[in-house]
């Protein structure tokens, strides 16, 4: 669906970058609206990072900051989770498998339609 | 069709369309949910340029670069690598108790795991974390799980109370060296007393010992009377078998009643820690002979791997490295390598040796005894146990092996009469200050050369500054003599005694650390002309120093009492018969300093030496670099990069042709030996002195004929006789 909507929209021709408006920049706009907000990533070996999200590149590679990790004592779940905290942490796109942020059920839907 | 998707999205942000399970235990907050947000990341990422970056205003890129990269093994040390916890590896039957149903592979494998564990034990004694090393074992790390093995339990227990111990010396001598990693025990089963665990492998050593006794019965011809089970099953093994583990345990044993007897408070234990030394040097011995045994029985090959961490050359069970690293710091420790088991039996002979060593030295000896003990002691480059505990037997609850006050050593070393120690002077804020800086001298100079280095160094300004302190009374009172009374005026002439020993004290640290700089390289060719001139004129002030002290007391003449302190000058020498024999030491020190001096300054002057001038700093700012500590605190005082100029540019090998300063360190040497008969090493030191002054003497000869006149003579300087003095090697190129 995402993909469609992103395909639909360079070929409209909006995504020049240059107007303010473009819709390109407007989901760069709503992506800079979560900054500082908890954000849980999960990686590729089980484990989750919950922090505030401080930095986002074109790769998609992560930082949070004030991270904490949450990991399970067993390799099959349910299990007991640990956790421990890192301080600043780069989470490459490459070992990313989940990303979730932390918002009012009400404002969600505003925040992860990618209708105008 | 809109709202349609959106329900969509709303749903998939419910979490379960997006196939990765999210743990139910991480809670959102109050009336919030998790929403997914990918699809949303990667739309924005595709509109991003090229190194656009989407942050917030507190955002930096150099503090950026400071975070720490997850799934990087030098970075993340949550990584998940074989087990995700300790119970899971348990589980996993990484840790088997019993560790085999078969009793020779059980037997086999305990003692693969005793070694293992005196190799992690040695590779952490020489700077490794706890974590890393000695709890890579599982059996350590869940003590209760082995109480059905009595030989494995028994084991873990003496290692446990052991690495407590040597923690305990190590926190309380407080150097913090780089070596801190030494004492994080955080997370580790570390804690509590273990008084029965002597006890406890005291009995299992007995039942050893008797299946031993069993085992050779037959050949012995006497009737087997117990009716004891043997330690395996397989009788052709047994013998051997059983002396190897009786060697390991005997040797844990008498290693830690060795921690135990030093621990004991004013050295009282020391000469049964000798006793204990020994013993575990003649069990290590058997250990090392042991060898044959274990592995004659499975792999052939004797020369596999010199990196095996046990005897037998198997992998040991129940140890998993990477378990504890996240009981470390947030970042992952540095990867290492656990020495090989004869590096480990090796390691332990010399820590044995030198922990011998700090007992056979006598509790009676002066302070100026005790430093050159010290610096006899670093020479053979003690690790850090064995300087820990040097540490700790010194000083005690502020005081000389516990027994003997700070102002009494002082008083003693200054040569003062033994009944003012308990003088209440003691009391004055500067004499507590100076009690202090030697207590502070004596934790230095048990520290590494490094970081000795650096400390002595700092120090300087230190000692100055008391110096200035103790002097003051003495310059507000010139003229004023004869107002004091007989109580200050007596004050006056100890503190004057007292000032003159804190003289030589700091011209002592001076040269150590002058002299430090050559053991640990700090020094290139082209600057040991500077190096030895202010060796040569700290080692006079040395000099002087002494002669005064030991002007003031009669301990050289015994029929004549010259009970007046003497101020000032050392112009009755004359009534001496003959300088003191340490200060002809110093001597020869300093003739040799200064013939090095003339002699590179010659060379240079005569453009004969191979080093070509730095194009990066000039001598006099290398001067300062490297003398900027002793400037600063005017150790000496009036002595700058000019007054080096001076001696030295003018010097040629015609005019040094007049006066061979070796000959003199020469003459000097030999005369001295003779004063120090019972001190081998000094006289070991005097025949190195004397060896230098000899091959030095000879150069020179060469140098001051052919010299000048021959340019394919070349001149470089080694360290063979002595690692301070160079000797000059002169070749024809």
């Amino acid at each position: 669906m995402e993909e469609q909507r992103v395909e639909a929209l360079v070929s409209e021709g909006s995504l020049d970058g240059s107007g303010i408006n473009s819709s390109g920049s407007d989901y760069v706009f709503r992506v800079r609206n979560l900054l500082f907000r908890r954000m849980l990533v999960g990686i590729k070996d089980g484990r989750f990072f919950l922090g505030a999200f401080h930095c986002i590149d074109k790769q998609g590679n992560i930082i949070l900051q004030d991270a904490v990790e949450y990991r399970s004592t067993r390799r099959s779940s349910p299990s007991p989770m640990e956790q421990r905290c890192l301080g600043l942490i780069l989470i490459p796109s490459s070992c990313r498998t989940s990303c979730h942020v932390d918002c009012f059920i009400e404002e969600q839907l505003s925040l992860l339609s990618l209708n105008q | 069709m809109d709202e349609r998707r959106a329900e969509a999205a709303a749903a998939a942000a419910m979490g379960r369309h997006d196939g990765h399970p999210r743990p139910a235990s991480i809670p959102s907050g109050d009336g919030s949910v998790w929403a997914d947000v990918s699809p949303l990341l990667e739309a924005a990422c595709a509109d991003l340029q090229e190194g656009e970056l989407i942050h917030g205003d507190n955002f930096n890129l150099f503090a950026a670069m400071s975070a720490l990269e997850i799934m990087d093994p030098k970075m993340d040390s949550g990584m998940v690598c074989r087990y995700y916890s300790v119970d899971e590896a348990i589980e996993n039957g990484a840790a088997p108790v019993p560790i085999s149903f078969d009793k020779t592979v059980d037997v086999q494998c305990t003692i693969d795991i005793m070694d293992h564990l005196l190799a992690c034990e040695g590779t952490w004694h020489k700077g490794h974390s706890l974590a890393q090393t000695v709890f890579s074992c599982i059996y350590l790390l869940r003590p209760e799980r082995t109480s059905s093995h009595a030989l494995l339990h028994s084991y873990c227990r003496i290692i446990r109370a052991t690495c407590k111990a040597v923690v305990s010396v190590v926190s309380d001598a407080r150097t913090h060296e780089e070596e801190d990693l030494f004492t994080m025990s955080y997370g580790l089963p570390l804690i509590g007393e273990d008084e029965k665990c002597l006890s406890m492998l005291n009995a299992v050593e007995e039942t050893i010992a008797r299946q031993l006794r069993a085992c050779k019965a037959p050949s012995s011809g006497r009737k087997v009377i117990e009716d004891l089970e043997p330690l395996q099953n397989n009788p052709a093994l047994e013998e051997g078998y059983c002396k190897a583990i009786l060697c390991r345990l005997r040797f844990r044993k008498h290693f830690y009643h060795v921690l135990m007897c030093l621990k004991r408070p004013q050295g009282r234990g020391l000469q049964l820690a000798r006793k204990h030394i020994s013993s575990c040097l003649s069990e290590l011995e058997i250990i090392r002979k042991s060898t044959e045994v274990l592995r004659s029985n499975d792999y052939g090959t004797h020369n596999s791997g010199e990196d095996k961490t046990t005897a037998s050359g198997r992998q040991p069970v129940g140890f998993d490295a990477s378990i504890n690293t996240r009981l470390s710091a947030p970042t992952p420790p540095r990867s290492i390598k656990i020495l090989s088991w004869s590096e480990a039996v090796d390691y332990f002979v010399k820590l044995l040796h030198d922990l011998d060593i700090i007992c056979s030295f006598s509790l009676d000896a002066s302070l100026e005894g005790i430093l050159q003990f010290m610096v006899q002691f670093q020479k053979s480059h003690p690790d850090l146990v064995s300087r820990a505990h040097l540490q700790t037997l010194l000083i005690q609850d502020g005081k000389l092996y516990g027994r003997d006050s700070i102002f009494a050593v002082i008083t003693k070393a200054a040569g003062l009469p033994e009944i003012l120690r308990n003088h209440d002077i003691q009391n004055g804020e500067c004499l507590v200050q100076l009690g202090q800086l030697v207590i502070n001298l004596l934790k230095i100079l048990s520290t590494n050369a490094a970081w000795q280095r650096r400390k002595l160094g700092k120090i300087l300004q230190d000692w100055r500054v008391i110096h200035i302190q103790l002097e003051l009374p003495f310059r507000q009172e010139m003229g004023e003599e004869s107002g004091l009374s007989a109580d200050q005026s007596g004050r006056q002439d100890i503190l004057r005694q007292i000032l003159v020993w804190v003289e030589e004290q700091t011209f002592w640290i001076a040269s150590r650390f002058l002299m430090l700089g050559f053991e640990l390289e700090l020094y290139s060719p082209g600057e040991y002309c500077m190096v030895y001139w202010y060796i040569y004129v700290v080692l006079i002030k040395l000099a002087e120093r002494m002669h005064h002290k030991m002007s003031f007391t009669n301990a050289t003449e015994p029929a004549k009492t010259r009970g007046k302190k003497k101020k000032g000058s050392t112009k009755d020498t004359s009534r001496d018969i003959q300088m003191p024999a340490s200060v002809l030491f110093l001597q020869s020190y300093i003739c040799l300093a200064e013939g090095l001096t003339m002699m590179l300054a010659a060379l240079r002057n005569e453009r004969m030496l191979s080093q070509s001038p730095s194009p990066f700093n000039s001598d006099h700012e290398r001067f300062i670099q490297h003398f900027e500590l002793l400037q600063k605190a005017g150790v000496p005082d009036h002595i700058s990069y000019q007054s080096f100029e001076e001696s030295t540019k003018n010097v040629r090998f015609s005019t040094l042709v007049m006066y061979n300063y070796f000959k003199d360190a020469q003459r000097i040497a030999k005369e001295v030996k003779n004063s120090f008969p019972n001190d081998p090493d000094r006289q070991s030191e005097l025949r190195r002195v004397e060896q230098v002054a000899e091959h030095n003497s000879i150069a020179l000869t060469v140098l001051c004929r052919l010299g000048s006149l021959d340019p394919s003579l070349k001149v470089s300087f080694d360290f063979s006789h002595h690692p301070y003095f160079a000797t000059a090697v002169v070749k024809r190129s």
